[in-house]
C-alpha cells in the first residue's frame, strides 16, 4: 500500500463520477488526436498539391526574378541553363529538374481574347514528376519540347470556346517589348483544381515559348524535384552552393518560401484548431476541476485523520494530484483506443470533404495517425488533469486539522 | 512519575462569527509517562481542545507545550506531522477509518509513512490486529466491521508506530455499553502491557473508573484553578 495505491483506490471510490470525468479526458484527446490527424493529413495534401502542381521542391532563378521586378516575361531571365540543369541533376538528391518560361499574353481564337497565364515547360519530366498531366480531361498531354501545342484550362478553353484539336493564336510581348504572335494546336484541356487559375491556365512548350517571346535559350526558372524523403530546407543551401562554386548566379527559394497559398492555410488551421483545443481543454479542466472539488469536499474529515496520523501536506497535494493523473492516464488510453477506432472507420468510409473556396474539387477524407497529435493530447490532457486537482489538493492540505475532522 | 508532555498557561480562542469564544483559558498540564489520564467535564468545557493542543492537532494562541522538555507548539507543520507520525496514537470518538483501506492497511497506514518496509508493516499490522482480537477481519474494510471493531482497528492503528501518548477524545460515545466497556478494558491493558501514556476525554463515569488521574475542565479551566484576569 503506498499514496499512489491509495489514490487508485479514491479514483475508484465513485466509479460513476471517476468513469464521467475519465470519459471526458478520452473525448478530449480523441478530438485532439483526430483534428491533428486531419490537420497533418490536410498539410500533407496541401504539401504535396502545392509541389507537384508545379513549384517543386525548390526553385533556382535570377536573383532579381524573386524579387519580383520583372516588368516582362524573361527580362530576368537564365541564360545558359543547360549548365545548371546538369549540376543540379548530377545531385543524388534531385529527382528531376524542370526549366520553365513563365509569361502572360493574350490567347485568341478569331474571334475572342481571353487573357492567359502561360507556362513554357519540357513536357517529358514534368509528366513524370508532376499533377498537371494528370488532370487532362480531354486531349493528350504535350509531345516533346518543340512542339508547337498548348494545353489549356478547361475554364479558359470554355471561354474561348475551343477544343483539343483546334487552333489558337497566342499574343505575347517579348523581353524587348515587341508584340508577338505564333499559332499552336491545343493539344488537350486540363481541369485546374483551382478555379481561377483554371480560366487562365495555357502550359506549352520551352520550344513554342522561346518562339513567342524570341528568346532563344533563356528560361525564368529551374523548379526542382527532390526524391522523397525531401528536406527541401537542408538541401536549398547545399546547391546553391554548388551552383555558385560553378560560377552561376542564382537566387534559390524553397516550396514553402513560394507557397502563399499553403502557408496562409497552414496559419487558417492552425488558429482554428489552436481555439477548438483551448475551448477543449477548459472544458475539460471545469470537468476535472469539479470533480476533484466534490472529491476533496467529501474527504474533508479522512484527509484531516490522515493528516492527524502525521501525513504532511505535500503528501496529501500529491494524493490528489497522482488521482488527477491516474484518470488522465486512463483517459488518455481510452481516447488513443477511441480515435484509432473513429480513424479507421473514417478513413474506411470513402468520405469526401466539399470543395475549400477557390478550389473546384473536394478531397477525399482521411485522417493520419499523427504520433505527435496523440502526444500533444496526451500532455494537454494530463496538464489540464493536474491543473484541476492541484488547486482542491491544496485546499485541502490547507485546512486546519481541527475543521476537517470536525467536517460533517 | 516521569513527565512526558508540559502544558504551561495554555489558550485557545475560537470565533463564532464575530464573537470570541474561550475554548482554554490558560490550562496547566503535565501527562506522565505510562499515565492513564481523564480528562472529565461537561460539553463544551474545552476537552477536545486541549486533547487536540496536546496531540499538535492545533496551536495554542498562548501559553507552551513541550515534549520530552522540548518546546513543540509551534514548530512548523512538517515538524509536527511528523511528531504526531511518530509519538503520538489518536483514537477518535467516529473511528475515522480510512473507508477505501482494509483493516490491515489502516493498522499499516501511520508505518507506510515512516517508510517502514512492507514486509514489518504486513508483520506488525497483523501482530497488533491479533492483540485487539480482529485477526480474522484484517482483509475487511470499515464499512462491513461493527462500531467496536472499528474502535478495536483504530486502536491497533494507533499503536502502529509505537507511541509514547496515545490521545482518545470520547472513544467510547459511539460505542454501547458492553463494547465501550472491552474498548476500555483493552486501553488500560495496553496501557499496562505496552508503558504507554493515555489521554482520554470523556463524560462517562465507567471511562472515568478506570483513570488512573482525572482531570475535570470547566469553561476553559482544570476545576479549582483561578481564571485568568
Amino acid at each position: 500500500m503506498s499514496l499512489v495505491a491509495l489514490a487508485l483506490r479514491n479514483v475508484a471510490r465513485n466509479r460513476r463520477r471517476s468513469v464521467l470525468t475519465g470519459g471526458v479526458v478520452v473525448f478530449g484527446f480523441a478530438a485532439i488526436a483526430l483534428s491533428g490527424g486531419f490537420m497533418s493529413q490536410s498539410f500533407e495534401g496541401l504539401r504535396d498539391g502545392t509541389i507537384r502542381n508545379g513549384t517543386g521542391h525548390l526553385q533556382f532563378a535570377d536573383p532579381a526574378f524573386f524579387a519580383g521586378s520583372e516588368d516582362a516575361a524573361l527580362e530576368h531571365g537564365l541564360s545558359g541553363s543547360d549548365r545548371a540543369i546538369a549540376l543540379l541533376e548530377s545531385d543524388a538528391e534531385v529527382e528531376a529538374v524542370l526549366p520553365r518560361i513563365d509569361f502572360v499574353g493574350l490567347a485568341t481564337n478569331g474571334n475572342r481574347s481571353v487573357p492567359f497565364l502561360g507556362t513554357g515547360l519540357d513536357p517529358g519530366p514534368e509528366a513524370l514528376t508532376m499533377d498537371t498531366a494528370k488532370l487532362l480531361v480531354s486531349g493528350r498531354w504535350l509531345g516533346d519540347a518543340n512542339e508547337r501545342g498548348v494545353v489549356l484550362g478547361s475554364g479558359l478553353a470554355r471561354t474561348l470556346n475551343v477544343k483539343a484539336g483546334d487552333t489558337i493564336t497566342l499574343l505575347a510581348t517579348t523581353p524587348e517589348g515587341v508584340l508577338n504572335a505564333v499559332d499552336a494546336t491545343v493539344t488537350g484541356l486540363a481541369d485546374i483544381p483551382i478555379k481561377e487559375l483554371d480560366e487562365r491556365y495555357l502550359a506549352t512548350t520551352l520550344g513554342l515559348a522561346s518562339d513567342l517571346l524570341v528568346a532563344s535559350g533563356r528560361v525564368s526558372k529551374l523548379a526542382v524535384v527532390l526524391r522523397e524523403p525531401a528536406d527541401a530546407t537542408a538541401t536549398l543551401p547545399r546547391l546553391l552552393q554548388s551552383l555558385h562554386r560553378a560560377g552561376i548566379d542564382v537566387a534559390g527559394k524553397t516550396w514553402e518560401e513560394l507557397a502563399v497559398f499553403y502557408r496562409q492555410v497552414r496559419m487558417l488551421y492552425v488558429g482554428i484548431f489552436g481555439f477548438m483545443g483551448l475551448v477543449l481543454v477548459v472544458v475539460v479542466l471545469l470537468a476535472a476541476a469539479n470533480t476533484m472539488m466534490m472529491a476533496a469536499a467529501e474527504r474533508t474529515r479522512e484527509i484531516g485523520t490522515l493528516r492527524a496520523l502525521g501525513t504532511r501536506p505535500s503528501a496529501i497535494r500529491r494524493m490528489f494530484v497522482a488521482e488527477g493523473l491516474i484518470l488522465a492516464a486512463f483517459g488518455c488510453l481510452g481516447g488513443a483506443l477511441l480515435s484509432l477506432a473513429i480513424r479507421a472507420g473514417l478513413n474506411h468510409a470513402g468520405l469526401t470533404l466539399p470543395p475549400p473556396p477557390g478550389v473546384s474539387h473536394g478531397m477525399p477524407l482521411h485522417v493520419n495517425l499523427y504520433v505527435t497529435a496523440y502526444a500533444a493530447g496526451a500532455v494537454a490532457m494530463t496538464a489540464t488533469l493536474v491543473v484541476a486537482s492541484w488547486f482542491p489538493a491544496r485546499r485541502a492540505a490547507r485546512m486546519p486539522i481541527i475543521d476537517a475532522l470536525a467536517h460533517v | 512519575m516521569e513527565t512526558i508532555l508540559d502544558g504551561r498557561g495554555l489558550a485557545r480562542t475560537y470565533w463564532l462569527g464575530a464573537t470570541p469564544v474561550k475554548a482554554l483559558d490558560g490550562v496547566d498540564i503535565t501527562i506522565g509517562r505510562f499515565e492513564f489520564l481523564v480528562l472529565q467535564g461537561p460539553s463544551g468545557s474545552g476537552k477536545t481542545t486541549l486533547i487536540n493542543l496536546l496531540g499538535l492537532l492545533d496551536r495554542p494562541d498562548a501559553g507552551s507545550l513541550d515534549l520530552d522538555g522540548a518546546p513543540v507548539a509551534m514548530l512548523d507543520e512538517n515538524a509536527r506531522a511528523d511528531l504526531r507520525r511518530d509519538r503520538f496514537g489518536f483514537v477518535f470518538q467516529s473511528f475515522n477509518l480510512v473507508a477505501v483501506l482494509t483493516a490491515s492497511e489502516n493498522v499499516e497506514y501511520p508505518m507506510m509513512l515512516k517508510g517502514v518496509s512492507r514486509e514489518a508493516r504486513r508483520r506488525r499490522a497483523a501482530e497488533l490486529l491479533a492483540r485487539v482480537g480482529l485477526s480474522e477481519k484484517a482483509d475487511v474494510r470499515p464499512d462491513l466491521l461493527s462500531g467496536g471493531q472499528r474502535q478495536r482497528v483504530a486502536i491497533a492503528r494507533a499503536l502502529a508506530n509505537e507511541p509514547e501518548v496515545i490521545l482518545a477524545d470520547e472513544p467510547t460515545a459511539n460505542l454501547d455499553t458492553r463494547t465501550a466497556d472491552d474498548v476500555l478494558d483493552l486501553m488500560s491493558l495496553i496501557n499496562q502491557e505496552r508503558r504507554v501514556a493515555f489521554v482520554l476525554s470523556s463524560h462517562d463515569p465507567r471511562v472515568v473508573a478506570r483513570a488512573q488521574r482525572v482531570l475535570t475542565l470547566r469553561d476553559g479551566r482544570i476545576a479549582g484553578t483561578p481564571s485568568s484576569p
